[in-house]
């Protein structure tokens, strides 16, 4: 073949000297060693993967929970709390307070301050400090997530809130809390986390959101915020000068982004994290093989549910929710019981949570000993019950095209689930197989999450599976109350005037143990009402490199006394 | 060519504006609600009422638009509800992180491809020319993840060679700059060639069919017929010439890399708009969509001038008259 043109030297010129250069640079770039951190010092810091950003370092703002973790090291409060397991309850030391006593019928709390306590510039912490951080706290132009902890706090003659009044300084060292009723949580609403009042004294409240001062926070506890990459690391700093209750041991704590679970893992396996949090149970079946890695549950305080809607939401939604009916399939207890008995609950616990999950019975968790009614047994999986329940509520197959109908209605329901998550994905398939078994059509729809929410709070769907991160006070008015209005997160519109009046008496003993009694009659109602299809509590799963000492994982979160961590030995450069 | 530019950047004014129009309403009037990834049982309703007071979500559609469009004029794109900071500010500190991963990505690109390129035309018809062009065709084809996976698999965990995720490693900050500097190289190796490795293959594809054309042609066999020597022939006549589908390609994929490459970035969780964008698109967070929004509407428009510009350098023969 005739070649017209033939090229002696290389067809593209300087592409010799450039190909040299590209793999010298390529030789060098990966000889030395990869993705390993560099240290001027031994590695006396740990390394923690997390999924997402902080939204703020202000705890006024501040609605996830890493970043809610990581506010309380900057930003101690009044209180260190602790969880007893064997009771179930949680108790109260000294941080910032030294002492505290009650007076006035336990109305009022007064809390003696450390004299000792400094912000990280040097300016003591005092009494002001308290009083400004709740100011700012209960203020509505600053609309504050926590803002609900001022509720309690003693209004003015015209019902408003003073907080000069209700939060008193009666010197530098001690505050006066005037509460409105005894009641729980005033410990725990007393303990939110103190913001710095010759920082936030003078700022505008419009605005204070966006503010920043927000990026560069000025605390008193035992770790700093060093610095901070927007979606890529966070680094907290011991706080030599912290009294609160001491500076950390970790000279760093170092919070890296990483969205992708599976890149979480695989650094935390080749030692280049040294903790991950909410590990999926497959995972950390598969992490507890590493003798280096240990799987640590941080307590049940999730549940999932089936969630029946009780009402009708379209006669719901055309009324703008002044005519509330039973919802035509749901709005009877039978036949909720019969779902409920239709659903295998032993087989979705052991196919996809094995040891780091149980069955659910109700909302209240297992972990509070003292309210939890043990009494009552899971119901059984039991299909041919479950069909004798419907068929005497009026369902039967009278057409004979394999679903239930009754009155002209079939029972069909679209059962909807938030996009991307697999294993409500899973367990919406397994639901579905065995309500078709019963002629129960069941079509699963995904949704994104955002809109999810959105249309649950509206009430517009008729079944969903979703469910709750329980509080450590037993507050549930929010989700059980049968003022629908005033009780927005109430997503099945369970109505019940006993389970009322036990939420309204919770609100009025000063002691949450009082109450237990009351707890578990409320659980019995809900057993015998099933609103919704309590499937299980799942544990939260924490895997942490055994290099890493002292930690107090556990129910009161990832980080909690993280001041007490160390590593041992402190590993050498490498 | 300045009249050009400016003429081309003036009437890119109300393009962008009518796409930032679009996006707005789009966004508005899509189903969920900013303020309820804010809302739990603990948080008070009128929590949720101020929120959306503050954010100017009470107010009607035509007000909110007008309200942005004024604000926007003044430079002042209003604040991001998940960052809490203002718009502009989020984005300054994430677009120069994509820019340098889809500089080094689109250099790669050019550099692979054209090298490949050439050395399939030198080779036609030879083993060489095939395994390029068969080869090509199918990285090509890969699916970025794909890609990533393979090169994180290999690189990073296998032999520990690269990193497998961020911009920096652990206590960057103690070292010096230039070690900084190198940090930084390392971890911009495994998404950039991500990016690189199927776009270059489309670059040598393009480049060894141009260049097989303009070697084909008259004025080429007459200039090695004076005496040319191959190199100043390769470099002032079958170059730039052969280079004018590379140039396209250059100004498309300049602009889909600055507007963000979601799926590297994610993987690599490199801290660029691509996620940026995302994320706010899932939590609703309409300022900050709205300046993702005009960052890649403007890229694409920057993008596609510099192709323009470049291409009336390389052929006088497509110079438009300003």
């Amino acid at each position: 073949m005739n070649r017209p043109f033939q090229l002696r030297s290389t067809s593209f010129p300087g592409s010799r000297p450039l190909l040299i250069v590209v793999l010298l640079l390529s030789c060098y770039l990966g000889c030395s060693k990869g993705g390993k951190e560099h240290t001027g010092e031994g590695r006396n810091y740990v390394v923690i993967a997390i999924q997402g950003d902080v939204d703020s370092f202000n705890p006024l703002f501040a609605e996830d929970v890493t970043a809610g973790e990581i506010n309380d090291l900057i930003f101690p409060g009044l209180l260190d709390s602790k969880f007893d397991t064997t009771r179930g309850v949680l108790e109260y030391q000294p941080l910032l307070a030294k002492s505290w006593e009650y007076q006035n019928n336990n109305r009022d709390i007064i809390f003696h301050l450390r004299t000792d306590a400094k912000w990280s510039d040097g300016i003591p912490v005092t009494a002001r400090d308290v009083q400004l951080s709740f100011e700012l706290y209960g203020d509505t132009d600053v609309a504050s997530v926590r803002q609900s902890s001022v509720e309690g706090l003693r209004r003015t003659k015209k019902g408003g809130l003073d907080i000069h009044e209700a939060v008193e300084v009666v010197n530098d060292s001690t505050v006066a809390f005037h509460f409105e009723r005894p009641y729980p949580g005033q410990l725990f609403d007393a303990g939110l986390p103190i913001l710095p009042v010759h920082v936030f004294g003078k700022l505008p409240r419009q605005g204070l959101r966006e503010n920043a001062v927000n990026q560069n926070p000025i605390g008193s506890g035992p770790f700093l915020l060093k610095s901070w990459r927007p979606l890529q690391e966070i680094i907290l700093e011991s706080s030599p000068a912290s009294v609160l209750p001491k500076p950390g041991r970790l000279s760093k704590i170092i919070f890296r982004v990483i969205p992708e679970p599976r890149t979480r893992l695989a650094q935390l396996r080749a030692g280049e994290v040294d903790l991950v949090a909410n590990v999926r149970v497959e995972d950390a079946i598969e992490l507890e093989k590493s003798p280096q890695l240990q799987i640590i549950p941080t307590g049940e305080r999730v549940y999932d549910a089936l969630n029946w809607n009780n009402l009708d939401p379209e006669e719901y939604a055309k009324t703008r929710g002044r005519v509330i009916r039973p919802h035509p399939l749901f709005g009877e207890a039978r036949v909720r019981r019969a779902l409920t008995l239709a659903t295998d609950r032993v087989e979705i616990v052991q196919s996809y949570l094995r040891t780091f999950g149980r069955q659910a019975i109700g909302p209240i968790s297992p972990l509070f000993r003292w309210a939890y009614n043990d009494t009552l047994k899971p119901l059984r999986y039991d299909p041919a019950a479950a069909a004798s329940l419907l068929t005497e509520a009026g369902w039967r197959d009278t057409d004979g095209d394999g679903v239930l109908d009754k009155g002209g209605r079939k029972f069909s329901l679209a059962l909807k689930i938030t996009a991307g998550d697999q294993l409500r994905s899973n367990i919406a398939t397994i639901v579905q197989n065995e309500l078709r078994a019963l002629k129960i059509d069941v079509q699963i729809e995904q949704v994104e999450r955002s809109v999810f929410w959105k249309d649950l709070m509206q009430k517009k769907y008729d079944a969903w599976i979703a469910g709750f991160s329980v509080p450590l006070q037993m507050q549930l008015d929010e989700i059980w109350g049968s003022d629908l209005r005033q009780s927005p997160f109430n997503l099945v519109s369970f109505r019940n005037r006993r389970v009322d009046e036990i939420l309204k008496e919770a609100k009025r003993i000063q002691k949450e143990t009082d109450h237990a009694a009351a707890w578990k009659e409320f659980q019995v109602i809900l057993y015998n009402e099933q609103p919704c299809t309590f499937l299980y509590w799942l544990n939260g799963l924490v895997a942490v490199n055994r290099r890493v000492h002292g930690t107090d994982i556990g129910v009161l979160g990832t980080l909690h006394h993280a001041w007490e961590w160390h590593v041992e030995p402190p590993l050498a450069s490498r | 060519m300045a009249r050009l530019a400016a003429k081309r950047l003036a009437s890119a004014i109300p393009l962008l504006l009518g796409l930032l129009t679009i996006v707005f309403l789009i966004s508005r009037l899509a189903p969920g609600d900013p303020v309820t990834l804010f809302l739990s049982p603990t948080v008070p309703a009128q929590v949720a009422d101020e929120l959306r007071r503050q954010f100017g979500l009470d107010q009607p559609l035509l007000t909110q638009y007008l309200r942005w469009l004024s604000n926007a004029i003044q430079g002042n794109f209003g604040v991001s509800f998940s960052h809490q900071r203002p718009v502009l500010q989020v984005i300054a500190a994430f677009l120069p992180n994509t820019v340098i991963l889809a500089l080094a990505a689109i250099v790669l690109e050019l550099v692979f491809g054209i090298l490949l390129g050439s050395l399939a035309a030198r080779l036609h018809n030879s083993f060489i020319d095939k395994a390029v062009t068969n080869i090509g065709l199918i990285a090509y084809t890969l699916p970025t993840f794909w890609v990533g996976f393979v090169l994180l698999a290999v690189f990073a965990y296998a032999f520990g060679l690269f990193p497998s995720s961020q911009m920096h490693s652990v206590n960057s900050e103690a070292l010096t700059r230039s070690s900084q500097l190198l940090d930084l190289l390392k971890h911009l190796v495994l998404p950039a060639c991500t990016i690189a490795i199927p776009g270059g293959a489309g670059i040598a594809r393009y480049f060894r069919s141009s260049l097989l054309r303009v070697r084909g042609e008259e004025y080429i066999t007459v200039a090695r017929s004076m005496g040319i020597p191959e190199r100043t022939i390769f470099l002032l006549y079958e170059l730039p010439n052969a280079l004018v589908p590379v140039i396209t390609i250059f100004g498309l994929e300049i602009g889909t890399l600055l507007a963000g490459a979601i799926v590297t970035e994610t993987m690599f969780a490199w801290p660029g708009m691509g996620r940026l964008a995302v994320m706010a698109i899932f939590s609703r967070d309409y300022p900050l969509v709205l300046g993702c929004t005009l960052v890649s509407g403007l890229v694409v428009i920057v993008g596609n001038l510099s192709a323009d510009l470049i291409y009336s350098v390389v052929d006088p023969r497509v110079r438009v008259p300003s």
